[in-house]
Parts: structure tokens; sequence; C-alpha cells
């Protein structure tokens, strides 16, 4: 079985500040180079699944120049078995970054294409995604187990699906799947590190010009609430009551009702719930 | 004396020896190439000192007399029978001597005896007691010879041999007798002779040979890995060099090893001598794995404290056993214990076993004033992770600085371009992160040409003194504890405020038995004025670890008892106010464990130098 891991490099993002903070850092030192660890969980269940079959090869696919060299040497004595490197012109976005990986991966051609749910500094999750649109492949994110069904062709992922739910997805192969935290990830033995170390280098050099996004993210921003006035509580109350008052006045209440009994009654309340509202104040019976 | 037929006899006893020798010296010598000297001085003032042994004094001294005992009336049978010419007067204290060393040998011997069949097979380990039977048997026959002797001549009672002439009262004067009792005692050391490859006692020559090429280092050093070959570590026996393995042969199980293990104690699936035993058993079918008869658990809860080497009668070391197993399981498996793995993947991405970063190692020194690197600098004050980041060894670290200002030493810290030392990780086993970090380390103190180097904390001191010079970096190393004593003998600083308290001393691992640091921590107790210096029950080499040690700080503490909490009770009950230490790792776990005995007012730990630094201010 062909396993591809999409790997990211970047800088550690615990220090970032400023208006740009991809590449402004409180100080010099907090540069780190690192891979995207929901990256090094993907490569760890992509040689889980390898171990599991008995046999298989387990290339490592980065995109951009290589900036975190001992750690993807690393990832490689983990017991990936190539690392391929593509190289393109700057300014990626995920539409730009998938259309690249996926021509590197339809050219290597795969099994099974790894990436993490996300990456570390820019968070959109995006790119798993839109490669697996650009290759025509089924894909499941947030997967945080994988176990193969040798001779069907099939896998059955456990993924993440929110709110503590886990979805079990039977998948056929060959396919796209992002991976979240869960897996421990391995250290790499000694004799695999000093192998890792002679491991050539593949590269892939790309300059065609590809279609404009057909999505493109615009910001990246991190919600506030907005804030809400604060009453002044009325002087003549109880303490306690002004107290209550003050923390129900600044609170953000957002709450709805629940149906239930048969359908007929839910459709009832819906029913009521409209007309009530005025949304469906026109309609004659 | 000996006839043709005896001396045939011998002869054979000597073969059978020598074979049996050559044989078993096979068994160990499969190990690695491993330079070592032999040392015959060591080797002698061990046998005339005996120290070691002697440290349990009753079996230590039937152990000597026993020595003792076989040895030289052996020598002096050996030189009779060349029949040197002697003064009356020598030839009769030298019978006398012998006669008395021989009694005294039968009670060693009876002793001995005793505590083998009543002994309880858990508490030590099983043995046989067929040479001491032997031995008892020699003795005795000798005895006997002597007394039936005398009672033929009819000498009554004899100044030169004053036992022997006890035998002869109640002894026929039987020529006979005597003749058989000649034969017996004869036929008995020959039996001894020949067999002493095949039991136990085979540890004469193995611990012999092992204190002539004892390590000269340190206790609690560790082999250089060669990061070269295919197995970092040990997977085999064989993968052990063979010094390693005489070591282990020289092992009599006397279980003083772990009488003295903290994890032992603490009953933890770890004994030191099991691990030594099992290796030994190991040694015999070479070729199976180790880690089938040593588990993980054993191996991870091992605290490197050298409680073990420091008490090995015979120079044996289970810790860099242990060590080279960590290794393999590390390195050579990647079974490094979960929760240790971030351990080492903050070392490898921010340099410190803490994960805060290079940007943050000098935030404990803001506004501070701490002097950076300048032309007068004369010492290099070495923080550590601990004192840069750990929030409570931050003070030690402020406290420090405060009085190496006070007495006017030119320092300076290293700040951002100092690293982890690499302890953590060398401990944990994984030789190539501590190698590469070192080696980084290293390359920055020589570009900045510091000499003398001040470490705050007992394992980077122990690092940086004793395992660096094999990586090419060769500094003048002491521990802060060292350099405040010096600077309060050489009244550079003034303590002036008083301590009214009781202050017990617990001895860093890595300082007392590591280093043989013990003095310094108690000049600078007796100089605080008003406090009063105590000795917890175990103390300097009998010191009970912390438990943070050998990178047990970043792992689970499962099996057993906690360490910590032995030792906080310990404290609690002698009675002290304050525990003053110099480690950052005893700091920290005895802290806790005092907290978590909840006593009613527990005593407060402080480094030494918090101690120091309190009463300068």
């Amino acid at each position: 079985m062909k396993i591809i891991v999409c790997i990211k490099q970047l800088y550690h993002v615990y220090a970032r500040t400023g208006m740009y903070p991809s590449e402004q850092f409180l100080e010099p030192e907090d540069k780190i180079p690192m891979v995207n660890p929901f990256d090094e969980v993907a490569l760890e269940m992509g040689l889980r699944v390898k171990e599991s079959l008995g046999q298989g090869e387990v290339t490592i696919l980065t995109l951009g120049p290589i900036i975190a060299e001992p750690e993807v040497r690393r990832c490689l004595g983990m017991g990936a078995n190539r690392l391929v490197q593509i190289e393109a012109d700057q300014g990626m976005d995920p539409w730009r970054k998938a259309f690249f990986l996926a021509r590197a991966i339809k050219e290597m051609g795969a099994d099974l294409i790894l990436c993490g749910k996300e990456s570390l500094d820019r968070q959109s999750g995006q790119v798993g995604a839109y490669m697996a649109h650009r290759l025509g492949l089924p894909f499941v994110s947030a997967v945080v187990s994988l176990m193969t069904n040798p001779g069907t062709g099939t896998v059955e992922a456990e993924r993440r699906a929110g709110r503590g739910v886990r979805e079990i997805i039977k998948c056929s192969l060959p396919a796209v799947l992002s991976v979240d935290m869960g897996l421990e990830v391995r250290l790499p033995r000694f004799e695999d590190k000093q192998r890792a170390i002679s491991v050539p280098l593949e590269k892939r050099v790309y300059s065609e010009k590809e279609a404009p996004a057909r999505t493109l993210v615009r910001t990246i921003f991190s919600p506030r609430p907005r804030p809400k006035k604060v009453f002044t509580p009325d002087s003549r109350l109880e303490a306690f009551e002004r107290i209550q008052q003050l923390l129900m006045g600044s609170r953000v209440e957002k709450r709805g009702s629940m149906l239930t009994g048969t359908v007929e009654t839910q459709v009832d309340g819906i029913l009521s719930f409209l007309k009530e509202h005025g949304f469906a104040g026109g309609v004659k019976e | 004396m000996l006839t043709s037929f005896d001396a045939l006899l011998f002869a054979v006893a000597v073969v059978i020896l020598g074979a049996g020798l050559a044989q078993w010296s096979s068994r160990w010598l499969l190990g690695q190439e491993e330079v070592r000297k032999g040392s015959l001085t060591t080797l002698l003032r061990y046998f005339l000192g005996s120290r070691k042994i002697l440290k349990r004094p009753l079996q230590g001294s039937a152990h000597v007399l026993v020595f003792w005992g076989v040895l030289l009336p052996a020598l002096v049978a050996l030189v009779s029978q060349f029949r040197p010419r002697l003064p009356g007067t020598l030839s009769n204290l030298v019978s006398l001597f012998l006669d008395l060393l021989g009694a005294a040998t039968l009670c060693a011997l009876a002793f001995i005896l005793v505590r083998r069949c009543t002994k309880r097979q858990e508490a030590g380990p099983k043995r046989t007691v067929v040479p001491v039977l032997v031995l008892l048997g020699i003795v005795v026959t000798g005895f006997l010879a002597q007394g039936a002797r005398l009672s033929i001549v009819g000498a009554g009672f004899s100044r030169q041999s004053p036992v022997g002439a006890l035998f002869s009262y109640v002894l026929p004067a039987s020529p006979l007798l005597m003749q058989w009792m000649i034969r017996l005692h004869f036929f008995a050391v020959l039996f001894l002779l020949a067999s002493l490859p095949f039991t136990f006692l085979r540890h004469l020559v193995a611990g012999s040979l092992n204190v002539y090429y004892k390590t000269r280092n340190l206790p609690g050093q560790l082999r250089n890995l060669s990061l070269r070959g295919d197995v970092p570590g040990a997977k085999r026996v064989s993968d052990f060099s063979w010094k390693q393995l005489l070591d282990a042969e020289a092992c009599v199980s006397c279980g003083r090893c772990e009488e003295n293990c903290p994890a032992a104690i603490a009953e933890k699936p770890l004994s030191p001598r099991k691990v030594i035993q099992s290796l030994q058993e190991q040694m015999q079918v070479s070729s199976s794995l180790l880690e089938q008869s040593v588990s993980n658990d054993e191996i991870w809860s091992c605290t490197t404290c050298m409680a073990c080497v420091e008490h090995c009668p015979v120079f044996a070391e289970p810790l860099d056993k242990i060590m080279e197993m960590r290794r393999y399981r590390v390195m050579g498996q990647g079974a490094l214990p979960s929760e240790a793995k971030a351990a080492i993947r903050n070392l490898l991405l921010y340099k410190d076993v803490y994960g805060k970063g290079i940007a943050r190692r000098t935030d404990w020194a803001l506004n501070r004033g701490v002097p950076s690197r300048s032309e007068q600098t004369e010492v290099l004050l070495w923080v550590g992770c601990s004192g840069a980041f750990h929030p409570r060894y931050q003070e030690t670290a402020r406290a420090m600085v405060k009085i190496l200002k006070a007495g006017g030493i030119r320092f300076a810290i290293l700040g951002k371009e100092e690293l982890c030392c690499g302890d953590p990780a060398r401990r944990l086993g994984e030789e190539s992160i501590f190698a590469e970090i070192a080696e980084e380390n290293i390359r920055r103190i020589k570009s900045h040409g510091f000499e003398k180097i001040v470490a705050l904390c007992p394992h980077c001191f122990n690092t940086l003194k004793n395992e660096y010079p094999s990586l090419g970096g060769n500094f003048t190393v002491v521990h802060a504890s060292e350099y405040l004593a010096d600077m309060i003998r050489l009244n550079r600083i003034a303590l002036k405020y008083s301590l009214p308290a009781r202050v017990a001393l617990h001895d860093p691992c890595y300082l007392g038995r590591g280093n043989g640091i013990y003095q310094p921590l108690r000049e600078i107790g007796k100089a605080i004025p008003g406090a009063t210096l105590l000795e917890l029950p175990r103390n300097k080499e009998k010191g009970f670890c912390c438990g943070g040690g050998g990178g047990r700080m970043w792992l689970h503490e499962k099996p057993g008892k906690r360490m910590n909490l032995l030792r906080a009770e310990e404290v609690v009950q002698s009675g002290a106010e304050v525990l003053g230490t110099a480690c950052p790792y005893c700091l920290t776990m005895l802290e806790d464990g005092l907290k978590n005995l909840e006593t009613g007012k527990a005593p407060k730990v402080m480094d030494l130098v918090e101690i120091v630094a309190s009463s300068i201010r």
C-alpha cells in the first residue's frame, strides 16, 4: 500500500505578535521551526497502517522550502521511506496548496493520503478537503483512528464529529483523510534516525499558473462577544438583588425552546411559533 | 612433608582450578572491548583496609576474619614447604598468631553458618552452605591435627598454640588420628581449591579482579556510547563491556545494594541485586534478550541515586547496567514511557526540559541587574533549566545572584545562550540528544572563554564536571554549595542575620555520592548564626534519594510507595524546622512530600543558597 502523508513546516505559534503574527515574534529566538503536530499524528497513523499490513511505503510530502530540516528528518526517522519536496512559487493559499499537492500525489500515485486536520498556524483546515476534491477522492476529516480491511479495498475511519460525538465511516480506497490529535507519536529509534539522515530529498518543481481560487480566506480572526451595555441597577433594591440584576444584565441570553410530543403536536407548535412572530400570519387555512 | 603423591594431587587440583577459571572467564570476556588499566595499589588498599565490607560491622568483620584466617595460614603452609630457617621466637610468634587467628576464624565461620541457615529466604539470596562447611572442616581438622600432635608430644599447655592445647586435653595421643586429620585437612583444602570456580567462592577471583580494574571515575558515571554502532545500549548480555560483565560476576548477592536502594525501599519492582543476578543467569545462556529477564518497570524505577554503587563491597555497578538497558529500550526500540516523551520533545524544540523556550531563559533575571559576560568576568554562573524556569527555583537563582553580588564576585550568566546541560536526556537513555546538546553547550562556553563555572544544580554540575570532559569540554566546575562554603571561609560575605531554627540537611545524590561533596553543606549550615544543625538518620553516603533524579522527574511514580513521602516522614520525625538541600529536584520533591503529609507545621524546605541569602539580607 502506498501511503502519502502531507507535512507542513511552520514556525511555532506560542509567541507570535503584532499585525502579521506569522512573521512577527516576541523575540527572535521564538521563531522555532517545527512540523505541524497534526501532521505528525497523521504520519503516525500512516505508519501504523503500514505496520498492521506488514508492507507498504510511506512517503512524506512537503510543500515549500525546507525550514525545519531536523524535524523533518526526525519524522523520516519515525519510519517513513521517502521525502518529497514540492518547490513552487510563493504566496500560497489553501486552494493553490491543494493544487500543487494534488498534482504531486497524482503523479506519484497513492492508495491512502493523510494530512493533519489543520495546521497550527493558519488553522484553516481546508487543504485536505480541496485536495480530495482535486483528486476526485472520498474525504473524511478529523480521523482519530483507522482500521484497515485488507483485501476489500476499504478502511473504517473513526472521526471526531464534535461535542464528544464519534462517527465510524467506511470509506473506499484510495481516499484522503485528515487526522485529528489522538494517537501517541512515536520516538524515532536511533538506527532509524541514522538512516533518515541519508534519505535523499526528492524535489518536484512546479511553476505553472493556477486558475484563481474559487474560495479565498480573506481574514482569520477570533470573534469576540459583542459588548453589552451594563445598566445601572436600582439603588433602592437590596444588594443581593442589585448584584443579581447586574449579572442578569451582562449575560447574553440565547435560549430556544425544544418541542416535545408527537409529530402532530410538534407541527402545531411550529405553526403557532411562526404565527406568533408574524412569519406565517398571512396564510389562511 | 609433601609426598610426591600429594604433590600430584595438588597439581590436579590446580589444573582443575585453572580450567574452571578459564571456562568461567570466557563467560564475561565475550563482552565488548573496553580499555581498562588495573591498579595493584587499589587492590592492596582494598584488602588491607576492608573499608567497604566493614560498613556492616558484624558480618563484615566475620568476612574479613574468614578471608585472612584462610589466606594467611595457607601462605604460611606454602612457605613452610621450603623449610625456611626462622629464629625460635619468631616462629613461636607466628605459631601463636596463627593459632589465635584460627580460633577467631572458627568463631566467624560458625557465625556465618548460623546466619546462612537461619536467614529468611526472601530477605537474602539463595545460597549454598557447602563452601562454608568445607572451610569449617578445614579449620576444625587443622585444630584436631594440632591437638593430636600436642597430645602425642605430651607437653601439656603450650604457649605457642593455646587453642590447639585445649584440643589436646580431650584427644587421645594417637598418631593414627593425627595422620587422618592431616589427610582430611589436606584433602579439604584441595577440594576447596578445585571447586573454587564452580561455587560462589569464585567471588574471591572475580571480586579481586573487579577491584583491580575498578572504575577510577566517580560512581554513577556512564560509559560513553559510540554513536556509530548498530545497537545502542544493551540488547543482549554480550552488548555490555567485559568489565561490566566482570562486575556482574563479582556479585555474591549480599543485598547491600537492595538495602540502600530507594526504589527497593519504596517497594517498587526494582532491586539492583536482582538485576545483577539475572544478568549472571543470562550470561550462561548469552543469546537470550535482556528484556525477557529485566522488565521495563524495573528499569524505569531507578533514580540513578548511586546508592547501589556506593554500597557494593566489590565495586560492582548495577547502575550503569540499568542505564545501558535504558539506552537500548529508548534508542533501540523507541520505548520511552509516554509521559517522558514531552520532555524529550521539549529538549529538541526549545532546548530546555520545561518547554518554555530560549527566549524566556532570562526572565528570572529581568530587572535584577544580573550581569552578562564582559571582560572582567571571572566566573560563569550556570543557572540550569530549573533555575531559569521553575518558579520555585527561580527564587534560588535570584538568591544566588544576591550573594555573589554581596561578595563582590565578578560573575556573569550565559543568558539566552545557555541550553539544558543534557542530563535529563542522558538519564532517560537518549544519548544522541545528550551528545548534540552537550557539544553545542561546550562550543558556546568555549567561545566566550569561560574557565570557571559555578553550577546551581547538582545535576548540571555533575554533567559539566564529569561528563563534558569526554566530549572535549574541560572546565573548572564547582557547585554553588562549594563556592558559598569557600566564600564564607574566606570571609567574602558576612552572615549577619540569624536563623533560629533546627536545620536538617538532605544530601543530594549527585552532590554527595556522585561527587563526594558532603562537607560544604555542613560548613554552610554551621556558619548560619542561630541555626542548629541536624543530621537525618539516613545521611551522607546513606542519604535517601528524593525520587526526582535519573529522569524520574518526568515520569509517573506508579508502582510502590512514593520516595519523597518516605523521606518527608523522616524529616518530620527528626523534628527539623527547616530542611536545607542544594538541588532543585530535591527541593521540589521534598516540598511536595512534606505538603502531602499534611502534618501540623511542616518543615520549610529551602535551598542552602536561600538560607545564606536570607542571612546576608
